[in-house]
């Protein structure tokens, strides 16, 4: 709780920022009081989170400081916010009086460096702009998560982002060289851009992923690829299983090949994707190649080898997958035609996103989509796929949609969102996976993180200590609030 | 009450790039790449016929019937409507025939299912087809069967024993009219009339329910206006409908503002 009150919160903003970069509209707090886990409130203008303070505007390293500073000494809660494309309930202010930190103006790409392949941009660049300049120029940053159209830097950083070429580019860790952070008393941060280092803990995954709960990022540097979409290959099969299906994903990743796509998707989720081309009751598994000519062919020869093993795999026509994906990401018309139709139907599509061994992710997926069936009302659709494979293991995404019924907007999230999540997490807790792979906890599922980090939490709790002991960063993210 | 509803199932054309949309040889664009998807319009009108049974004016013992003329890929579509509780399902397989820019044809068929299979008090219709866009089968329907039409449905409710409140938009305006059984209802750009989903449980209690399938030989009446149609395709341009954009370069979004008033808004407002 602040120390002082909601105006004078403001008037310390203001001089810090100057009145301009200060919102106080009720319209702009109460969007700005949370993000897209509370999509249905979103819909009915329904808001149950605190109202905050004000949002306010950075533009500078020195402004984000200065308002750290400021928060800090009268122990008011910060939202640090970029794309504002959050799933999770990230962004949600969830004490009375909390201060959203829009770092979206700082939206400059401070250096390309095709020499030493990487480029330094602020934390509001867009990802979608940074990635359209650089492939003008031959170039790609390798990290296209479906919020592309949406994110900024800053975010996809904060909260540990993955893209939908993971599998080769890696997720956003294996990216950054280099960043810039500010901690809560002020102190600025800066991690030099190098390619690898032997000086200690790898301190970068102390921002990367902290979800604004530890510090706001200002700046980041992260490696870039050549561009080469003429030796992209696409393939598709449908097959009958699961099972069979995450054999084939093992195989390719265990025999060494790096696709930059490697896809499964159960019956239900391929009938809502690949219906024009799977029969009812067909999984589908894709993949795509890409890199120098002789890797990209050499890749698509070695997997297709591989699927060929196994008779029940039958493939596509290429062009399928290729036309699918070109029309995957999602933007702001995609997200305004969602809402349409959830107001209309009141019937809403959630994903969690999990991930699992190779000796587990069967079961994780099986059981969790059973038991969301028989124990969740109203249930239109459940099932899954997995998008991002290592040698070791790989990911779920499950995919459900329920009808709201006889519920207010602000029960939706506990009758529904929330049960089904506690089905899946308890199942991938139980069988040993992680129960987020990529959106991050947020404050969805922040209050799994005992369970989740196990004897390691105290590593955690002891960061959080210490780098925010007046705890003003992002309260009931990654560690639930007390009641 | 008795509702035959017509839907087509369409390519979602939304995939297609740019590069997609070439003509072969036979007149048409490949769709195969584009998942199907309702056509829109039909979609409304299958959603305002279920909203007949919805309280407050909830009208019991409805039956429906749901009609479409396509390939297998209209299967899935068809499961749908079953567990949505439709009452009836028909699929009319159309092999190579091409039905576009022949409504005739399509209109002829439901008129055959009207009079010998199901025998509606309504029958419902999107105004328009996604392909051809010929805006014309509920008139057609209408035609043949004597009915009369209306177009533009947004919305519908009972309203007694075979009587439906029917809200058409019209020029300038909407009007509300009961409306006595028989009736051909083309439904327009019905706001928030997006079919409902069914659940997971529905779908296991209602959606194996049997679908009839047909074919064209099955409707002797549509021969002639496939064979010998009052339209003949003889070519296909795209219709552009891209405007023209600037882009205002200026430092600062005040300055763009400045631009686009002193360009742009000032003379037309001044003149408004």
């Amino acid at each position: 709780m602040a120390l002082i009150q909601r105006e004078k919160i403001v008037e310390g903003l203001v001089r810090i920022l100057g009145k301009e970069n200060v919102v106080t509209d009720e319209k702009v707090l109460k969007e700005s009081s949370n993000d897209r886990y509370r999509k249905y409130e979103q819909v009915c203008g329904v808001y149950t989170q605190p109202i905050p303070a004000a949002v306010v505007y950075v533009h500078s390293t020195r402004e984000v400081s200065d308002v750290l500073k400021f928060a800090n000494g009268y122990q008011i809660n910060l939202v640090p916010r970029t794309g504002h494309s959050a799933i999770e309930g990230g962004l949600e202010t969830a004490l009375k009086d909390s201060v959203v930190v829009d770092g979206s103006r700082m939206n400059r790409i401070l250096k390309v460096d095709p020499y030493n392949m990487q480029v330094t941009c602020q934390c509001g660049v867009p990802l979608q702009e940074l990635d359209d300049m650089l492939r003008e120029k031959g170039y790609t940053t390798g990290h296209s998560p479906q919020s592309k159209p949406l994110a900024q830097m800053g975010g996809l950083v904060a909260t540990r982002s993955i893209g939908q070429f993971s599998t080769l580019y890696g997720g956003i860790e294996d990216l950054v060289v280099g960043l810039e952070a500010v901690f809560p008393n002020g102190k600025i941060c800066r991690i030099k851009n190098v390619p690898r280092r032997s000086v200690g803990p790898d301190i970068r995954h102390i921002v990367i992923g902290n979800e604004g709960a530890l510090c706001f990022i200002t700046e980041v540097t992260v490696k870039i690829f050549k561009y080469r979409p003429e030796n992209n290959h696409f393939m598709g099969y449908t097959l009958d299983s699961m099972k069979v299906g995450f054999e084939v994903l093992r195989e390719v990743m265990v025999e060494g090949y790096k696709p930059s796509i490697a896809r499964l998707y159960d019956p239900a989720d391929a009938s809502m994707n690949f219906s024009h081309f799977a029969a009812p009751g067909k999984c589908v598994m894709i993949f795509m190649a890409e890199g120098p000519a002789g890797i990209s062919a050499a890749t698509e020869a070695g997997i297709r080898e591989i699927v060929a093993k196994h008779p029940e795999c039958e493939p596509v026509d290429p062009q399928y997958i290729e036309k699918w994906f070109s029309a995957l990401n999602w933007g702001p018309e995609q997200i305004a035609k969602e809402l349409e139709e959830i107001r209309a139907t009141h019937n809403i599509g959630i994903t969690t996103e999990v991930s699992g061994c190779w000796d587990c992710i069967y079961k994780i997926y099986e059981t969790a989509r059973n038991r969301i069936a028989e124990e969740v009302p109203d249930i239109t659709m459940v099932g899954g796929h997995s998008s991002h494979s290592y040698s070791n293991g790989t990911n779920m995404y499950f995919v459900y949609y329920y009808n709201i019924v006889d519920c207010p907007p602000e029960e939706e999230i506990n009758k529904y969102h929330n049960a089904i999540n506690r089905i899946i997490c308890e199942q991938v807790l139980k069988y040993g996976g992680s129960i987020a792979h990529h959106h991050g906890l947020g404050k969805a599922r922040a209050h799994y993180v005992y369970q989740e980090y196990g004897s390691s939490y105290y590593m955690l709790d002891t960061l959080k200590k210490a780098f925010d002991p007046n705890g003003i960063m992002n309260m009931g993210t990654l560690i639930p609030l007390r009641k | 009450m008795r509702l035959l509803n017509l839907f087509f199932v369409v390519p979602d054309l939304e995939v297609l790039s740019e590069r997609d949309w070439t003509c072969g040889p036979d007149l048409k664009v490949n769709t195969a790449f584009a998942p199907p998807d309702w056509n829109g319009f039909d979609e409304s009108a299958l959603e305002l016929s279920l909203r007949v049974s919805d309280p407050p004016e909830a009208l019991s013992g409805v039956q429906r019937c749901a009609l479409t003329v396509g390939g297998p890929s209209c299967e899935p579509f068809l499961k749908t409507l079953a567990a949505l509780q439709f009452d009836e399902l028909i699929r009319v397989e159309p092999g190579d025939a091409d039905l576009r820019f022949c409504p005739e044809a399509a209109a002829r068929i439901v008129k055959a299912v009207a009079e010998t299979k199901f025998r509606p008090d309504f029958i419902l219709t999107g105004t328009r087809e996604q392909i051809s866009e010929s805006a014309c089968v509920p008139q057609v329907t209408a035609e043949l069967l004597g009915w009369p039409c209306l177009t533009q449905v947004m919305d519908l409710h009972a309203a007694g024993r075979n009587r439906l409140r029917v809200v058409c938009a019209e020029d300038g305006g909407v009007s509300a009219r009961i409306v006595s059984a028989p009736c051909v209802l083309g439904v327009g750009n019905a706001p928030g009339a997006y079919l409902r989903v069914p659940t997971l449980k529905d779908k296991i209690k209602y959606g194996k329910k049997a679908v009839t399938r047909m074919t064209l030989s099955d409707f002797p009446e549509t021969e002639k206006p496939l064979a010998d149609p009052d339209v003949r395709l003889r070519s296909l341009t795209r219709i552009r409908k891209e405007r023209a954009g600037v882009i205002l370069d200026a430092p600062s979004p005040e300055e763009k503002a400045e631009i686009l008033w002193e360009r742009y808004l000032e003379g037309r407002v001044r003149r408004g």
